[in-house]
């Protein structure tokens, strides 16, 4: 098991740096010059834009720019933003709780809500109970985030007054974002959830429980439900990343703080290191929670463990 | 407000009023604003627009949480260039002077000044009794070292460095006593020494936080900085030894607040929503279809501040066949329907613009009202007259040639700037022209660096009729090119002398005689004008604005 | 992310279970019901937009300005926007595009992730090696973050929403068509056709491809929602394109701002593209349980 974690490792690392390659490359062919966007351009000469270029190190070869950044990431520095020259990393790592509290409690909330309807919908398989939770989990991944948003805002903000519209200070500010957030990846959960119970319904083991004279109930949560636990544990693994993506929309419609905000202010203002390392920066963390996800497996499930 | 400086006009040299003008570059935000809830009003400090009964008395404390539709990018006044950062700035610093309504300047950290026979010198009489927030005396030292900082290019000062030519140096004549020189006359001086970003800053701060005093900024103003979460919130608190506000604010003491928080939310139902709910006790710039709901809206009220300088206007780029020749841009000026523009996006809340200034500058012409009516048959006509023929599918062709129109406009879609160009859209089918609307973030290289549009809208925040030279001014060779690529002698002439004319009677005749001119060679469309908008709690009492439309918060009472 | 639940099904035989056949045909009821509206949404939905004239009252650009923001009535069944559209024939006419983002770029997206995933899957070893590791490095950038980036990098237009909502989805059909390859390689018919000595591309073409196709169907149907609302989302943060007739997603996103003063603006192109996002996912969903032996016995 060390063995196979070793190996996942350095294959993340490889990974990583491939993201690196990937990431600097798309950044590096936005449009529109980045020294225009610094200086006025109603009044700036030609000399103070190509002096300007010239600090930027925007003339200089690509892989010699790629080498650079390469060897400042190394050392932890992910270079200065161009918009207001602070450090890239500090920032991010400064706005990272933010998103990552808004992260956790979507995941949390994407799973209960996933894993209940899962169950429920795989109990009740093909009667009313199935349809409308598989309906309610796929409204999750069906519509726009920003307009359910807007919508619950104006319920449950505007109307009822239950919680705040928008703001990063405190739980409560945290749910209605964690709410649309969590009912999208809910939408995934229950598909994967009902899928995996109803293939352990007919598992030999089960059908052999049920002989037994176990009552289907039980047999249902004990066993079933178990062993679907680690579906809807994958699901996390690969749903973290979209969920992060997806703070990039919430965090602007609630107004709260975090790196997805800064990356869509980054994007706007073409403030290329920024954008660059907000990226990178979240791959970095899917690799971790994948990593993580795989390992905990290990936990969970003994047929992992031996087979892995 | 009407900005016939009190003080003579001074001759000025061309170059340096161009640059001048550029103060807030086209692209700004509107801040400015005249400071009146109904168009027309002359009174410093909005009343809000509904008929709520304030006969409360000012009570101090309490907290002001006031939502901004989008983040200050500094809180230094040298190094900003947003009016978003100014509403903020005001709050932390003071100028020498202050400008009423009307133009008049007033003292404020400065009791008196005169100006030299040459007009090119200031000299300022300073309080006493000023210290910055971080117990730094204010002084002529202070003085000299704020305006010497903005055009230390190591500053890299944005709008400030525009503002504040031509200045060139100071002398500190005694303790508090400062002379101002400046490398030419300039008429717009001292209107400009009352901007907010020309505060004066602490030097000990200042100095010793270098690039970061942005994020510790420190002033002499009635509210001292707190902390700034990024794309989260500004808190300002009361400065409780505040003894020194001008004459436009009512309380000359420490104001009433506690605190101002200002929350960032750029989303404007969030926003919006965030005030109807009781999160916030105000939000600004309120889209026109939420103005008329909350003028109904029992717990709410509505502030209301035109802006001053050049409306929002479309520019015709003269380079571009077939705009060169003035019947094609005449149908322009003809198909065009702005009144159901203006009517139908803004339902009655922004005004119409009709002259290539707004209302309440000085020398503004109010004839031009009501002057161009839309005619799609006389417009028709002109295009056919041009030679260009109506083609198979319904666009007009000359030579093989469609007839286009290349519509750029930014993004996002503030204030509704790309609704606009699909209504224009729609308007000038008929006239059988096949507009394209290109909407782009990257403005900056579309139209300026590569002059790529035929029709481009912007409007700029000024006070100074001179604001025309920039925009229709012939350039200098090897310059950018102004915005509708015109090159007029007759206008250059009226431009020119406008800038140097000392009698405000003539002076004001020939920049009538400028907007009328650019209308008639229909240089432009002028769209709307736009108003600054706050939507806030009826406990909210006591908001005012200054002479530009940016809120002041000194009188400003949590009534309960 | 569906891609991985496709990819985790595994193809087994079915065994018999008589009663339990008869018990769920007694079942079937409500979920047939859902299955026909979503079948009956997807058409109409299709059919607008191949045929929008036919189908929408008014022309899609007329702006009656006198008529702005009227509510649903009679004469305009989704009422008027804020230019005095008929926001019924908005809709209509607005399918197109929507459709065409969905669609386009789910070819592309599964054109391309397929023929990576089919040839690191059947050629294997160091091909295998390089080309997975290739997709693990795009995995690891979220789909919604790589058009993001991709969208602002090549400027708004419809085609460049397209292609970043494509690249975004490319990971997917990769792994899940490899997956499908390596485990049909494995299978005896194929080693029996080899053994006969059919050559390696021939049964490539023949055996191996056809069979690991439905449930890359599967995916494309279920994908083409995601793509329309990563569009949706890409046009809230001001990415998307603007054109004389918007899509849904910029319907929506251009008509958020009246939802308090005129519910109906937004609403409408919202709940067509729920609708149709839903649908579609239902009707994928039935297809793979179909597809899926141990599943759906009946």
């Amino acid at each position: 098991m060390l063995k196979a974690v070793s190996v996942r490792l350095y294959t993340s690392l490889l990974v990583l740096v491939g993201t690196m390659v990937l990431v600097f490359c798309i950044v590096n062919v936005l449009p529109g010059d980045p020294a225009l966007l610094i200086l006025d351009p109603s009044s700036a000469t030609p000399e103070m834009i190509a002096n300007l270029r010239e600090q930027l190190g925007l003339n200089q070869p690509f892989y010699e720019r790629f080498g650079e950044y390469f060897l400042h990431v190394l050392q932890g520095d992910f270079g200065k933003s161009i918009v207001n020259s602070e450090p890239v990393l500090p920032k991010i790592v400064e706005h990272f709780p933010a998103t990552l509290a808004l992260t956790a409690l979507s995941s949390l909330i994407a799973v209960v809500i996933g894993v209940t309807l899962g169950v429920l919908s795989a109990i009740h398989r093909n009667r009313w109970i199935d349809i409308v939770a598989r309906m309610v989990g796929l409204f999750g991944i069906s519509m726009p985030t920003f307009w359910s948003g807007i919508l619950l805002i104006l319920i449950f903000s505007v109307q009822l007054g239950w919680f705040p519209a928008m703001g990063s200070d405190g739980f409560s500010t945290l749910v209605l974002p964690a709410i649309t957030l969590g009912f999208v990846g809910s939408g995934f959960i229950v598909r994967m959830v009902r899928n995996s119970m109803l293939e352990v319904i007919n598992e030999p083991f089960i059908v052999t429980l049920r002989a037994k004279g176990l009552p289907g109930r039980f047999i249902m949560y004990k066993h079933a439900l178990r062993n679907a636990l680690i579906p809807a544990l994958t699901m996390v693994g690969v749903i973290i990343g979209d969920l992060m993506a997806g703070t990039v929309v919430i965090e602007t419609v609630f107004s709260r703080q975090g790196i997805g905000r800064i990356i869509a202010d980054a994007i706007m203002a073409k403030d290329l290191p920024v954008v660059q390392g907000v990226i990178f920066f979240s791959a970095i963390v899917y690799i971790v929670v994948n990593l993580l996800v795989d390992i905990s497996y290990t936990l969970i499930d003994p047929r992992v463990r031996r087979t892995g | 407000m009407s900005t016939a400086y009190s003080k003579p006009a001074v001759w000025m040299k061309m170059t340096s009023l161009a640059l001048a003008v550029t103060l807030v570059l086209v692209g700004c935000s509107g801040g400015a604003g005249k400071s009146s809830a109904t168009n027309g009003g002359s009174a410093a400090g909005a009343a809000p627009s509904t008929a709520a009964e304030q006969s409360s008395t000012p009570v101090a404390g309490g907290e002001l949480s006031y939502a901004l539709a989008t983040s200050p990018d500094q809180l230094d006044p040298h190094r900003s260039g947003l009016a978003v950062a100014v509403r903020v700035i005001r709050t932390l610093y003071d100028t020498l002077v202050v400008q009423l309504p009307g133009g008049e300047i007033k003292p404020w950290l400065a009791t008196e000044w005169s100006i030299s026979e040459d007009g090119k010198s200031y000299t300022f009489k300073l309080r006493q009794d000023v210290k910055f927030q971080d117990g730094t005396p204010f002084n002529a030292e202070a003085v000299k070292y704020s305006f010497d900082r903005i055009i230390d290019p190591e500053t890299k000062a944005a709008n400030a460095l525009a503002l504040v030519r031509p200045y060139e140096s100071s002398e500190v004549i005694d303790e508090y006593t400062v002379k101002l020189n400046l490398s030419e006359p300039s008429q717009a001086f001292l209107g400009n020494v009352s901007q907010a970003l020309l505060s004066i800053v602490s030097p000990t701060a200042a100095k010793k936080d270098g690039d970061q005093f942005t994020k510790h900024p420190i002033g002499t103003g009635p509210f001292k900085f707190v902390k700034w979460d990024e794309n989260s919130e500004i808190v300002v608190e009361k400065n409780p030894d505040y003894n020194w506000a001008p004459e436009t604010v009512s309380q000359q003491g420490a104001p009433n607040l506690d605190k101002i928080i200002f929350k960032i939310v750029p989303e404007e139902a969030t926003r919006i929503g965030s005030v109807q709910s009781g999160q916030v006790l105000a939000a600004e710039t309120v889209p026109p279809q939420n103005i008329l709901s909350l003028k109904n809206d029992a717990n709410s009220q509505l502030y209301q501040a035109n802006t001053v300088g050049l409306p929002y206007t479309l520019f015709i780029n003269h380079s571009k066949a077939p705009w060169n020749e003035l019947k094609a841009r005449q149908a322009l000026q003809l198909g065009i329907n702005v009144e159901a523009i203006v009517k139908t996006l803004y339902l009655g809340t922004y005004e119409q613009a009709w002259s290539p200034l707004s209302p309440g500058i000085f020398g503004y012409d109010a004839s031009l009202e009501g002057g161009v009516k839309p005619d799609i048959e006389k417009a028709k006509q002109l295009l056919d007259e041009l030679g260009w023929k109506a083609g198979a599918d319904g666009i007009r062709e000359k030579d093989g040639k469609k007839l286009t129109l290349h519509y750029v406009d930014g993004s996002p879609n503030r204030e509704k700037r790309n609704d606009i160009a699909a209504i224009v859209q729609q308007q000038l089918k008929p006239l059988g022209i096949q507009v394209d609307v290109e909407i782009t973030k990257d403005v900056a290289t579309v139209v300026y660096a590569n002059n790529n549009y035929d029709l481009y809208g912007n409007s700029q925040v000024n006070s100074d009729p001179n604001a025309l030279y920039s925009i229709y001014h012939t350039t200098a060779p090897g310059a950018r090119q102004n915005l509708p690529n015109l090159s007029d002698p007759e206008l250059d002439k009226l431009l020119e002398d406008g800038a140097t004319q000392q009698d405000q009677t003539k002076r004001e005749a020939i920049y009538k005689e400028a907007q009328q001119l650019i209308i008639k060679k229909a240089v432009i469309i002028p769209i709307y004008v736009f108003p600054y908008t706050v939507a806030a709690s009826k406990k909210v009492q006591g908001l005012a604005f200054d002479s530009l439309g940016y809120p002041i918060f000194n009188d400003v009472y949590i009534a309960e | 992310m569906k891609q991985a639940v496709i990819g985790k099904q595994v193809w087994q035989g079915s065994r018999a279970e008589g009663a339990a056949k008869i018990r769920k045909l007694k079942r079937l009821a409500p979920a047939d019901l859902l299955l026909y509206a979503a079948a009956v949404i997807v058409l109409f939905i299709i059919s607008c937009a191949l045929f929008p004239s036919l189908i929408a009252p008014y022309s899609p650009t007329l702006m009656n300005t006198d008529q702005i923001m009227q509510p649903p009535s009679l004469q305009h069944v989704f009422g008027t926007d804020y230019f005095g559209r008929d926001v019924f024939s908005v809709v209509v006419h607005g399918s197109r595009d929507s459709l065409l983002i969905g669609f386009v770029s789910v070819l592309v997206g599964c054109v391309t992730g397929g023929a990576i995933g089919a040839v690191a899957g059947y050629i294997g070893g160091v091909v295998d090696a390089v080309f997975m590791r290739l997709i693990d490095v795009l995995m690891t950038i979220p789909g919604v973050l790589l058009a993001l980036a991709i969208a602002a990098a090549l400027g708004p237009s419809l085609m460049n929403v397209v292609l970043a909502v494509a690249a975004a989805s490319i990971p997917g059909y990769a792994r899940v068509m490899r997956g499908q390859i390596m485990s049909i390689k494995g299978r005896p018919f194929i080693t029996a056709s080899r053994s006969i000595g059919t050559s390696s591309l021939s049964i490539f073409v023949r055996h191996v491809l056809p069979n690991s196709l439905s449930p890359m169907f599967v995916m494309a149907a279920i994908g083409i929602g995601t793509a329309i609302l990563t569009g949706a989302g890409l046009n809230f943060l001001g990415l998307g394109t603007i054109k004389e007739i918007p899509d849904w997603g910029a319907l929506l996103s251009q008509g958020r701002g009246y939802l308090t003063v005129a519910w109906w603006i937004c609403t409408f192109p919202g709940l067509a593209i729920t609708l149709f996002v839903l649908s579609i996912n239902i009707l994928g969903d039935k297809v793979r349980d179909q597809l899926d032996p141990k599943q759906s016995r009946a």
